[in-house]
C-alpha cells in the first residue's frame, strides 16, 4: 500500500486530524465531540499512516508499545474515577468550575475532561494496537 | 472461667495441641504423645469443669462476636446431649492418641502427620456437639467431613484408600451441602439461629403440619438428609463400610464413637425443634429400620473384623435413628402421656462402649496376626488379653446380660413395643429388631468359636492349621520370643480393607514388628479400658445413672407394666413382659444362626457400587455434555449466547407488560419524518443484503454501507455526536476487517448447529430485539424523577442538577458527553476495561511478527 500520493497526503493530512482529534476531545463537554470521537479520529489517521509509510517510520512517529497507551489511558480513568471516593463523594463524582487561564481569561473547566482524557487514550491505543499486529500478520 | 471462654478453649485444645506437635523435631515420640494426648484431655476436663460450675442447662453461653451479620459467633450450648457428647468425644479421643501411638509404632513420620490431622478432627467434632449457632454448627460439620477425607485417605499413595476417601468426603459433602439449604431455610423462615433460642422460643406458632408448601417441612428433609448422609443410612451407607480404609485408630474413633455419631447427634438436637412435624416417625423409622437390619445381615456375612464391626456399626446407626424416629410418637398410660424415647444418651454411650473397643482390638489382631476372622482361629492361645478384651466387647455387641447394652435393647424394645399399642404396623418393626438382635448374636457366636477355636468356627479352607506355630504353651503375645516372621497387618494399609477378601501374601508388605511392654499393652488396654464402662454400667446400673442420668434430656419414667426405676433400669428391675421374651428369643436365635452353616461366606455389598456408579455417570456424563456443547465453532458460542438472550428477553417481555404498550406508541412516531424512514430502509435493505451475498469483501462494504446509513440517520435526526462517532467507527471496523479477512478459515465450516436460514431468523430475531429495547429505554420513565421519559431527565439536569439526581450532571452543555461521563459514567469504565481486554485478547492471540508457513 507504498503510493507516492498518498504518503505526501499523509504527511500534510495526519497533523492536522492529530490536532483536530484533540480539539474534538478538550470541547466535546459542551460541544459535540467527546474522548470518544476525539480517540477514534486519532486512530484513523494514525492507521491510516502506519499503512502509507509502513512499520518503521511508524515506530519512529510512535516508539512506544500501545499496551502502554492503553493501560496509561485505563490508569488515568481508574484515578478519576476513584478519586472522590477519597473525599468521600460517590464513584465518578464530577467535578466542574472556571479556571483562569495564563493570558486573563477563564475557561470552563471539568474533571469529567480528565476522565475523557483516559477514555481518548485507550480508545486510540486499542485502536491502533490491534491494526498493527493484524498488518504485521498480513505483511509477514 | 466465663462459660464461653472454658468451651471455646475445650473445643480448641486438640487442635492446638496438635499444631504444637508440629513444631517438634520429628524423632521426639515421647513428648508428642503426651502433648497430643494432653489436647483432649485437657478438652474433656473443660468441658467437665463448664458442666460442673454451670450445670447442665439449655442456656448458652454468651457468645464472642464473629461474623454477626451471618449469624456466625462463638457461642456454646453445654445442654445434656451436648455435654454427653463433648465428654465421649474428649475421653475416647485420649485413648486413642495414646493407642495411636501403639498402633504405629516409633515410626515418626506417621506420627508426625497423625496428631494435627486427628487434633483437627477432635476439634471439629466437639464444636459440632457444643456450638449454639446453627451455622457453628454447620462450619464444625463440615470440617468433620473435610478432616475424616484426610483420615480415611491416610495412605496417600494408595490409589484406593484415596478413592474411599474420596467416597466418604463426597458422601457426606453433598449432605452438608443439602443440610446447609435445610438450615437457611430454617433460619429464614423462623429467624431463629441458635440452638437455644429455638429450644426456648419453641416452634408453637409455625406450621407444622404435612404440606408440600410448608417451608418447615422442607427445612427438615434437607436437613434430615445431611444428618441421614453422615450417619450413614441406607442408601448412603456404603461410605462407611468404604471408609476402613484409615488406619484403625481413626476407624475406631471416627466410625464407633464420634464421626457417623454426628448425624445421630443431629438428629438428637433436632427432636425438640421437629419432633411435632408430622412426617418425623414416619421418614425416620422405616429409613433407619431397613439401615438396621440390612447393615446387622451384611455384617454376619463378613471375613474381615474391621468390615464386620463396620456394617454392625451401620445397623446400630440405624437403631438410633429409629429410637429418634419412634421418640415423636407418644401413648397415654394412666392419664399420662408419653413420649417413646428412651434414655437416648444410655442408647448411643453404650454402642461406642463396645464399638470402640472392638475395632480397637480388631486392628490390634491385625498387627499381630490377621483381620480376618478365618484366619484367627484359635487366636485366643496367643493373644489372650486382646481375645479377652475383643470377646467382651462382643459381649456387648449382642447385647447380652450383664453389659449395659442389654439394657439398652430393652429399653429400644420397650419403644417398639409401646408404638405397637399406637399403630400395630410396628410389629413390622419389632420383627427386624428382633432379626437385627438374631444377626448380632450370632457374629459374637462365630467371633467366640472362631478365636476360642471352637466347633462350628470360621476356618480358612487353605490352611487350616493357624499361620502362626502352634505351640502347647503359647505365649502372651508381647513374650520376647513371639515369632516375627507371621503374617501382620501394615498399619491398616488399606489395601484389602475395602473388599476384605484379598489377604496379604506374607512378607508381601512393609510390616513392623510390634514392640512388647507398655506401648506393646497399649495395643488393647485402651480398648479393655473402655469396655470395662460396658460392665459397669450393666451390672451397677446404679452407677451407670448416676453419671449419665444427669445429662439425659429424653427421660421416659415408663419402663413396663409392674416396672418401677427412675433411671435405666437394673438387671433385676427389668419387668417380665413382652420386651424381655423378645430378647431371649433373638439371643437363642442368634445362637442357634450363629452354630448354622447358612451365611457364612463372605460377600461383597451391592451398594458399594452406588457410589462408582454414579461418579462414572457423572464424569462421562459431564464429558458427553461437553463434546456436544464445546464445537469449538464460534458461529455455534455466539448462537448460544444470542438464543440466551432471546429467551431472557422474551421472559421480560411476557411478564412485564410495561415494555410493550409505550414501545408502540414511539414507534408510530418514527413514521411522522420522511427523510428519517428513508434513510430506515436503506439501512435495512443493506442489513438484508449481506447474508445474500457470498464474497466476503462485499459483505464488509455492505456493513460498511449499512453503518453509514445510520450515520445519515444520526444527522436528519440532530445527534451531530453519534453521527461523528458511529463515521469514525464505521472507518475503522472496515479497516479492521479488510485486515482480518485474509486469516479468517474457509466460510462454510461444516457442524455448525443451526443452518443458514435459522442463523438469518435468530440474527434477524436479535436485531429486532436490540431495537424494541432501545425503543423501551427511550421510552421508559426514569426512577422517581417525575420526568416522563428519559431523555427529558437528561436534558434537565445534564448541565444543573446535582441535587435532582443526587450528584449525579455536572455542568455540560454537550448532554451526550455528560451521559457518558458523568451519569453512565461506571458503565464508560466497563466499556473501557472491555475495550483495553479485546487488545490484550487480539495481542495474546496473535503474537507479534509471527510468520505464516503456508
Amino acid at each position: 500500500m507504498s503510493s507516492l500520493i498518498l504518503r505526501t497526503a499523509v504527511a500534510l493530512i495526519m497533523p492536522l486530524a492529530l490536532l483536530f482529534s484533540l480539539f474534538m476531545a478538550i470541547k466535546g463537554h459542551n460541544e459535540p465531540g467527546g474522548g470518544f470521537i476525539g480517540g477514534l479520529i486519532a486512530a484513523v489517521s494514525l492507521a491510516i499512516y502506519r499503512m502509507s509509510n509502513g512499520p518503521d517510520t511508524f515506530r519512529q512517529l510512535i516508539p512506544l508499545h500501545p499496551r502502554i497507551i492503553v493501560f496509561t489511558g485505563m490508569a488515568i480513568a481508574l484515578l478519576t474515577a476513584l478519586a472522590p471516593l477519597a473525599l468521600g463523594l460517590p464513584l465518578l463524582h464530577t467535578w466542574h468550575g472556571y479556571v483562569g487561564l495564563p493570558g486573563g481569561g477563564t475557561a470552563h473547566a471539568s474533571s469529567a475532561l480528565i476522565f475523557d482524557a483516559g477514555v481518548f487514550l485507550v480508545v486510540v491505543g486499542a485502536s491502533i494496537g490491534m491494526i498493527i499486529r493484524l498488518s504485521e500478520e498480513l505483511e509477514a | 472461667m466465663d462459660a464461653v471462654w472454658l468451651l471455646t478453649l475445650a473445643v480448641l485444645a486438640p487442635l492446638i495441641a496438635g499444631v504444637v506437635t508440629l513444631f517438634l523435631p520429628r524423632s521426639l515420640i515421647m513428648p508428642r504423645v503426651v502433648i497430643a494426648t494432653a489436647g483432649p484431655a485437657i478438652a474433656f476436663l473443660l468441658v467437665a469443669a463448664h458442666a460442673a460450675s454451670h450445670g447442665i442447662t439449655s442456656e448458652p453461653t454468651d457468645s464472642i462476636p464473629w461474623i454477626p451479620s451471618l449469624h456466625l459467633n462463638l457461642g456454646f450450648l453445654g445442654d445434656g446431649i451436648g455435654t454427653f457428647f463433648a465428654l465421649l468425644v474428649a475421653g475416647v479421643g485420649v485413648l486413642i492418641m495414646l493407642y495411636a501411638r501403639a498402633y504405629f509404632g516409633p515410626e515418626k513420620d506417621d506420627l508426625y502427620r497423625f496428631y494435627p490431622t486427628l487434633g483437627l478432627f477432635t476439634t471439629a467434632m466437639l464444636g459440632i456437639v457444643v456450638a449454639d449457632y446453627l451455622m457453628l454448627t454447620l462450619l464444625f460439620w463440615e470440617m468433620t467431613s473435610i478432616s475424616s477425607f484426610l483420615l480415611i485417605g491416610w495412605d496417600r499413595f494408595d490409589k484406593k484408600a484415596v478413592k474411599l476417601a474420596m467416597q466418604a468426603f463426597f458422601t457426606t459433602g453433598l449432605g452438608g451441602l443439602v443440610m446447609f439449604g435445610g438450615l437457611l431455610l430454617f433460619s429464614l423462615h423462623t429467624d431463629l439461629w441458635r440452638w437455644s433460642d429455638i429450644y426456648a422460643d419453641g416452634l408453637a406458632g409455625f406450621d407444622m403440619t404435612l404440606s408440600w408448601t410448608n417451608p418447615m417441612l422442607w427445612a427438615f428433609v434437607l436437613i434430615f438428609f445431611g444428618a441421614a448422609t453422615k450417619s450413614a443410612q441406607f442408601p448412603f451407607h456404603y461410605w462407611l463400610p468404604g471408609a476402613m480404609a484409615a488406619p484403625t485408630p481413626v476407624s475406631a474413633f471416627l466410625h464407633s464413637a464420634t464421626m457417623v455419631k454426628a448425624g445421630v447427634f443431629l438428629t438428637g438436637r433436632l427432636f425438640p425443634v421437629f419432633a411435632a412435624l408430622e412426617l418425623w416417625p414416619w421418614l425416620i423409622i422405616p429409613l433407619g429400620a431397613v439401615t438396621m437390619l440390612l447393615g446387622a445381615v451384611i455384617a454376619l456375612n463378613q471375613h474381615d473384623l474391621k468390615r464386620i464391626f463396620a456394617y454392625t456399626t451401620v445397623s446400630q446407626l440405624g437403631l438410633l435413628m429409629c429410637m429418634y424416629g419412634l421418640g415423636a410418637l407418644t401413648m397415654t398410660y394412666h392419664d399420662q402421656t408419653f413420649h417413646l424415647i428412651d434414655w437416648d444418651i444410655t442408647q448411643i454411650a453404650n454402642h461406642a462402649f463396645y464399638k470402640a473397643p472392638l475395632f480397637i482390638v480388631a486392628g490390634a489382631l491385625g498387627h499381630v496376626a490377621s483381620r480376618q476372622l478365618p484366619e484367627l482361629f484359635g487366636a485366643w492361645h496367643h493373644h489372650k488379653g486382646m481375645v479377652l478384651t475383643i470377646l467382651l466387647a462382643g459381649w456387648g455387641l449382642a447385647a447380652l446380660p450383664g453389659a449395659i447394652s442389654f439394657q439398652a435393647k430393652e429399653l429400644f424394645l420397650y419403644a417398639i413395643y409401646h408404638a405397637t399399642s399406637v399403630h400395630p404396623i410396628f410389629w413390622i418393626l419389632m420383627l427386624m429388631a428382633i432379626l437385627t438382635a438374631v444377626c448380632n448374636v450370632a457374629i459374637f457366636v462365630r467371633l467366640t468359636t472362631t478365636l476360642l477355636g471352637l466347633e462350628g468356627g470360621l476356618r480358612t479352607e487353605k490352611a487350616p492349621p493357624p499361620p502362626w506355630p502352634v505351640k502347647e504353651t503359647a505365649p502372651d503375645y508381647y513374650a520376647p520370643d513371639h515369632p516375627e516372621d507371621e503374617e501382620t497387618d501394615a498399619h491398616g494399609s488399606g489395601v484389602h480393607d475395602d473388599h476384605g477378601h484379598a489377604p496379604h501374601a506374607p512378607g508381601t508388605h512393609h510390616e513392623h514388628h510390634h514392640e512388647t511392654g507398655f506401648w506393646g499393652a497399649m495395643l488393647w488396654v485402651p480398648a479393655l479400658i473402655i469396655v470395662s464402662l460396658q460392665f459397669l454400667g450393666g451390672l451397677i446400673t446404679p452407677l451407670w445413672n448416676a453419671v449419665f442420668r444427669p445429662l439425659e434430656t429424653n427421660l421416659n419414667y415408663f419402663g413396663g407394666e409392674g416396672a418401677s426405676y427412675t433411671g435405666v433400669p437394673a438387671l433385676w428391675q427389668l419387668g417380665i413382659g413382652v420386651p424381655l421374651g423378645m430378647s431371649l428369643l433373638a439371643i437363642l436365635g442368634g445362637v442357634a444362626l450363629g452354630y448354622s452353616k447358612v451365611m457364612r461366606g463372605a460377600i461383597v455389598d451391592v451398594h458399594d457400587k452406588i457410589y462408582p456408579a454414579i461418579y462414572d455417570l457423572c464424569v462421562n456424563g459431564g464429558g458427553k455434555a461437553f463434546r456436544v456443547v464445546q464445537t469449538g465453532n464460534l458461529r455455534d458460542y455466539t448462537i448460544f449466547i444470542l438464543l440466551a438472550f432471546l429467551i431472557a428477553f422474551g421472559g421480560a417481555v411476557y411478564f412485564d407488560g410495561g415494555m410493550f404498550e409505550p414501545v408502540l406508541a414511539q414507534m408510530a412516531l418514527t413514521f411522522e419524518f420522511w427523510p428519517g424512514v428513508a434513510l430506515a430502509v436503506i439501512t435495512c435493505a443493506t442489513a438484508v443484503a449481506i447474508p445474500l451475498v457470498q464474497a466476503r469483501v462485499v459483505r464488509v462494504l455492505l456493513l460498511g454501507a449499512c453503518g453509514f446509513s445510520v450515520v445519515g440517520l444520526y444527522l436528519v435526526y440532530e445527534a451531530p455526536d453519534l453521527a461523528l462517532t458511529q463515521l469514525m467507527f464505521e472507518i475503522i471496523s472496515v479497516i479492521l476487517f479488510l485486515l482480518v479477512l485474509r486469516l479468517l478459515p474457509d466460510p462454510e465450516s461444516k457442524g455448525a448447529w443451526v443452518g443458514r436460514i435459522g442463523r438469518i431468523s435468530i440474527a434477524a430475531a436479535v436485531g429486532l430485539a436490540f431495537g424494541w429495547l432501545t425503543l423501551v429505554a427511550a421510552s421508559g420513565a426514569p426512577f422517581d424523577s417525575g420526568h416522563p421519559i428519559l431523555g427529558d431527565f437528561f436534558l434537565r439536569h445534564a448541565y444543573d442538577g446535582t441535587q435532582a439526581t443526587g450528584g449525579r450532571g455536572a455542568g455540560g452543555g454537550n448532554v451526550v458527553n455528560v451521559i457518558l461521563v458523568d451519569f453512565r459514567g461506571f458503565d464508560t469504565l466497563g466499556e473501557l476495561v472491555v475495550l483495553a481486554l479485546a487488545a490484550v485478547g487480539v495481542w495474546s492471540l496473535i503474537p507479534p511478527r509471527r510468520r505464516y508457513q503456508r
